[in-house]
């Protein structure tokens, strides 16, 4: 299991299948150079992305404002009920707008950002940990969230668990901030053991009062908007967790949950589904888990093994991947040389094909595979398709936008969406002079774009139909086959 | 029909290839449904399928946001609700009374129609053990009938589709809005979704690109098909498409399939049935008017899912729930009229939730926070009309943390309208066996 790659085997299909699943993919010139720099560099530049530097500045607001957050509880505990009610609708516009500019922020990330599979892993820790801002309420705290997974993308298990669980949108989301000596509350100890690291089954309900016992005293300064240890409030006493007994603190029951053998095997086991599309064989996943522990519970070695072994470009794992949302979205932009749309449009598309960032559906985050795609959603990404190839928007009400518990907002993002504007693709940019002028080299040089591989006869018969069907073909047909071609099955997978 | 000829080849492919070996699910909804038709007949099949001119239909409405139920169903005869609501108890002689001691909150007046006519069951005290107080997790509870400390993925909706509608048309369960409510959610996803029919469409930009799109999503039958005793499954499509089992692409070219039918069989519809009672212009108003021409258009759908939002009165509820309540009873009230008028009022059963109700004693702000426990209506021809179950008592030494405690479980609920409405067995749905409430 997990036999090396032989050297000689890697190709184009190969360089595009890795940038697909450990990237967001790329334009055929770019797979070409990985084709040319070999498996083993192409995987380092991968993996080793801590040398390239990257220069994105944050969001201007990605910091503590402990001035602004007395201003607003000042209002709500002493203002009057006018006021009030200002000072919250004043907070709830600024945070909309905020998290408005940081799921964009961070969709640019991934469509230019210089390090693909920083980000890529950046989308894996956030379903993975699967934190809404639904519940959360705050910007800064989704942001330092983000930044967390960034920083340790790659990293280590332990270390990674700790600062998820000290995290402020961590301790909001699953209740910990809230949990005291006198009233342990259970959520994250629970939710930490069944979804993050061991898997149903792998722990008793002992275990879970017994740990969010030792998890007493990780807290929240809501002042500050950071983590605080409150000694006072945790549990000094004995726990028994795992069958061990002792005084343990929550950095202890985290080690002591990485230190069994189920906690490498659960989280290689999601990982490799992430980027192979299907969960491992008993016999892969047992030798994941091996290489994993054997490399200190480090994932960057994971991956770097994982990217370099023959299974991962199997027959059954290329192209037998639906893309998610986020996939598809991004892959598109770039594969299309165009340009991300506007924050308001990226969202609401997003959102409509079932992966709104900072806001997965449950804890349990986004399924994934088949459960992106429904009559709807597939319909959706047709449209979609339209909307970034042609720069058309689609009709839209108010009601899309005001379903939410609550609702509102829907009037101002519908002007917002109307407002918006939209690049479309060029076609000079996609096809050179030589394949313009020849029908049969549009299709084909379409196909190595979009596909990376060629669709079957029947629907490059009809493509080419379609282009037949047009006497002066301007950019336009042009424009339409491309979209025509994202408006398939086959268009969905990766 | 449309595309005639290329579904007349696939029926006779399906005759030729599949019958005989078990239904695939990669096999297209809509020609599984006809395939699994001719086979329910003869098989010992649990199977559902929908005409869309006599099979019984559920229509869930959600009541999102946390409604009130103690101002919605109303004790005005207790002390207790006075003097805990002095400023926003309603008045006595503005309820619309059911009993000497419980009635309908005042802008309920198509309710307190249909409550008179017998049409209306007001279940009291509804919720579940432990209840949640954010609108997020609660309303999960609700949407997959689970316990309120585990999380489970799929809804009970997509467990009833699982368990008794296999082979069955993707519109067997029809949500109109956005996103498909999690109540839906299926380990063999079905069920559309959409909130505008005009926008459930492919947008072309001309007939040969609708025509162009139509190609590139159909299995292609034109090739010569494959040898009947070549292993007689559809592994091996002609074109070269393989569609082996569990290729991520073979289930989506299937709805593909699904979608460009059912997209052309919900605008047909729409456009040709013409409503016939008047509905208030709200988006509920026009989400049930949707769904009485769906109705009325024969779909063959089991479950529709509208949903109606804003009740979060955390301020100045008076007025807010004044008019979500009237809209909410007016626009079910001209659904049943609209019903009533097709002929097919009998065969529908409409039930409301909402994620939980609210505390009992005002806030500050002439509003209510998060609750607990709260009433459902069940609304259709056959119900056992009038009050269910016990009025949760507003006692304060009877309360848990300010709020009413629940004395039906909603899973009972959900059983009694799986049981004998839908006529399916309901524990493989729920999980375990909950007491059918007999709501009708």
């Amino acid at each position: 299991m997990l036999k090396p790659l032989a050297s000689d085997s890697w190709n184009y299909t190969k360089a595009a299948h890795l940038l697909n699943r450990a990237g967001f993919g790329g334009v055929p010139a770019e797979i070409q150079k990985l084709a040319d720099w070999g498996l083993e560099k192409s995987v380092s530049w991968l993996v080793d992305f801590e040398k390239i530097p990257d220069p994105t500045p944050n969001p201007d607001w990605a910091h503590p404002e402990p001035d602004e957050v007395k201003k607003y509880r000042e209002a709500i505990r002493t203002g009057s009920a006018e006021e009030k009610k200002k000072a919250q609708q004043e907070q709830r516009q600024l945070y909309q707008r905020r998290m408005l500019e940081l799921r964009g922020w961070w969709l640019q990330r991934m469509v230019a950002g210089p390090r693909p599979l920083q980000e890529k892993m950046v989308v894996f820790w956030h379903g993975h940990f699967a934190t809404s801002v639904e519940k959360v309420r705050n910007p800064y705290y989704m942001w330092r969230q983000n930044e967390l997974f960034r920083r340790l993308a790659v990293g280590n298990w332990q270390q990674l668990l700790i600062d998820a669980g000290q995290d402020p949108a961590m301790l909001v989301w699953l209740d910990q901030a809230q949990s005291r000596k006198d009233h342990p509350n259970e959520n994250f100890a629970r939710e930490v053991m069944e979804l993050f690291s061991l898997g149903e089954g792998h722990y008793t309900e002992k275990d879970i009062t017994e740990a969010a016992r030792a998890l007493t005293g990780w807290s929240l300064n809501p002042q500050t908007e950071s983590y605080v240890y409150r000694p006072r409030i945790h549990d000094a006493g004995d726990k028994t967790i795992f069958g061990r007994k002792g005084d343990f603190n929550g950095d202890d029951f985290i080690a002591m949950i990485v230190a069994q053998p189920q906690a490498a095997r659960f989280i290689t086991a999601k990982i490799w589904n992430f980027f192979a599309g299907q969960e491992p064989s008993e016999a892969l996943s047992q030798a994941l888990a091996a290489v994993f522990r054997s490399h200190g519970n480090n994932f960057k070695p994971l991956l770097r093994t994982m990217f370099q072994s023959e299974e991962f470009y199997g027959d059954d794992i290329i192209r037998n991947q639906v893309k998610s949302p986020v996939q598809w979205l991004v892959s598109s932009v770039r594969m299309l040389e165009t340009e991300l749309p506007p924050p308001i449009v990226s969202w609401a598309m997003l959102r409509q094909l079932g992966q709104e960032l900072f806001a997965p559906p449950n804890v349990k985050g986004w399924d994934g595979g088949v459960t992106w795609i429904s009559t709807n959603t597939l319909l959706t990404r047709y449209n979609d398709a339209q909307t970034l190839v042609e720069g058309s928007l689609p009709p839209m009400r108010t009601g899309d936008f005001a379903r939410k518990a609550g609702g509102g907002g829907g009037q101002k993002a519908m002007k917002m969406m109307q407002r918006a504007r939209l690049g479309r693709v060029e076609v000079e940019k996609i096809l050179t002079r030589d394949e313009r002028d020849n029908k049969d080299q549009i299709v084909a040089a379409l196909e190595k774009r979009l596909f990376q591989t060629d669709l079957d006869t029947q629907k490059e018969q009809t493509l080419r139909d379609f282009l037949d069907s047009k006497k002066h073909m301007s950019d336009e047909d042009i424009l339409t086959a491309i979209r025509l071609m994202m408006s398939t099955p086959d268009y969905q997978v990766t | 029909m449309k595309n005639k000829i290329t579904l007349q080849t696939r029926r006779e492919f399906l005759r030729r290839t599949v019958l005989g070996s078990a239904l695939s699910w990669t096999v297209p909804a809509f020609l599984a449904d006809t395939f699994s038709a001719l086979q329910t007949q003869a098989a010992d099949s649990a199977t559902q399928i929908a005409t869309g001119k006599d099979a019984s239909i559920l229509v869930v409405l959600q009541m999102a946001g946390g409604n009130d139920g103690i101002n919605t169903v109303v004790p005005y005869a207790n002390d207790f609700y006075h003097k805990a609501r002095p400023k926003i108890g309603q008045k006595a002689e503005e309820i619309l009374r059911v009993t000497d001691e419980i009635g309908l909150h005042g802008a309920m007046k198509g309710f307190k129609a249909l409550n008179d006519a017998g049409q209306l069951s007001i279940i009291q005290g509804v919720g579940y053990p432990n209840p949640n107080r954010s609108h997020f997790r609660s309303t999960e509870i609700w949407q997959t009938a689970s316990d309120s400390n585990r999380v489970e993925k799929n809804g009970w909706l997509g467990r009833y589709f699982d368990n008794a509608c296999s082979g069955a048309d993707p519109t067997v369960g029809v949500a109109i809005g956005n996103q498909l409510p999690q109540a839906f959610f299926a380990a063999k996803p079905k069920g559309i979704v959409f909130n505008n029919p005009d926008n459930y469409r492919f947008r072309a930009n001309g007939e040969t690109t609708e025509a162009s799109y139509k190609k590139l999503n159909e299995l292609e039958m034109s090739s010569p098909l494959p040898d009947e005793n070549s292993g007689g499954s559809i592994a091996m499509l002609p074109a070269g498409m393989p569609m082996t089992a569990g290729r991520a692409v073979d289930f989506i070219s299937r709805t593909a399939l699904d979608a460009q039918h059912s997209s052309d069989e919900v605008r047909n519809i729409a456009a040709r049935v013409r409503n016939q009672a008047t509905y208030p212009a709200s988006q509920l108003g026009n989400e049930l008017k949707l769904v009485a021409k769906l109705i009325g258009g024969g779909l063959p759908t089991r479950v529709y899912y509208a949903s109606q939002g804003g009740y979060d009165t955390h301020t100045n509820q008076l007025a807010t729930q004044q008019r979500l309540l009237g809209d909410l009873a007016e626009s079910v009230k001209a659904f049943t009229e609209d019903l009533k008028a097709q002929g097919n009022m009998g065969r529908v059963l409409v039930m409301t939730f909402s994620e939980f109700g609210r505390r009992v004693a005002e806030n500050a702000n002439g509003g209510t926070d998060h609750g607990a426990a709260a009433p459902m209506f069940v609304i259709g021809e056959k119900v056992k009309a009038g009050l269910l179950g016990q009025y949760p008592s507003l006692a304060p030494g009877d309360l848990f943390q300010g709020d009413v405690k629940f004395n039906v479980d909603f899973r009972s609920v959900y059983a009694g309208v799986l049981e004998n409405w839908l006529r399916t067995p309901s524990a493989p749905i729920l999980g375990r066996t909950f007491t059918p409430l007999n709501v009708v």
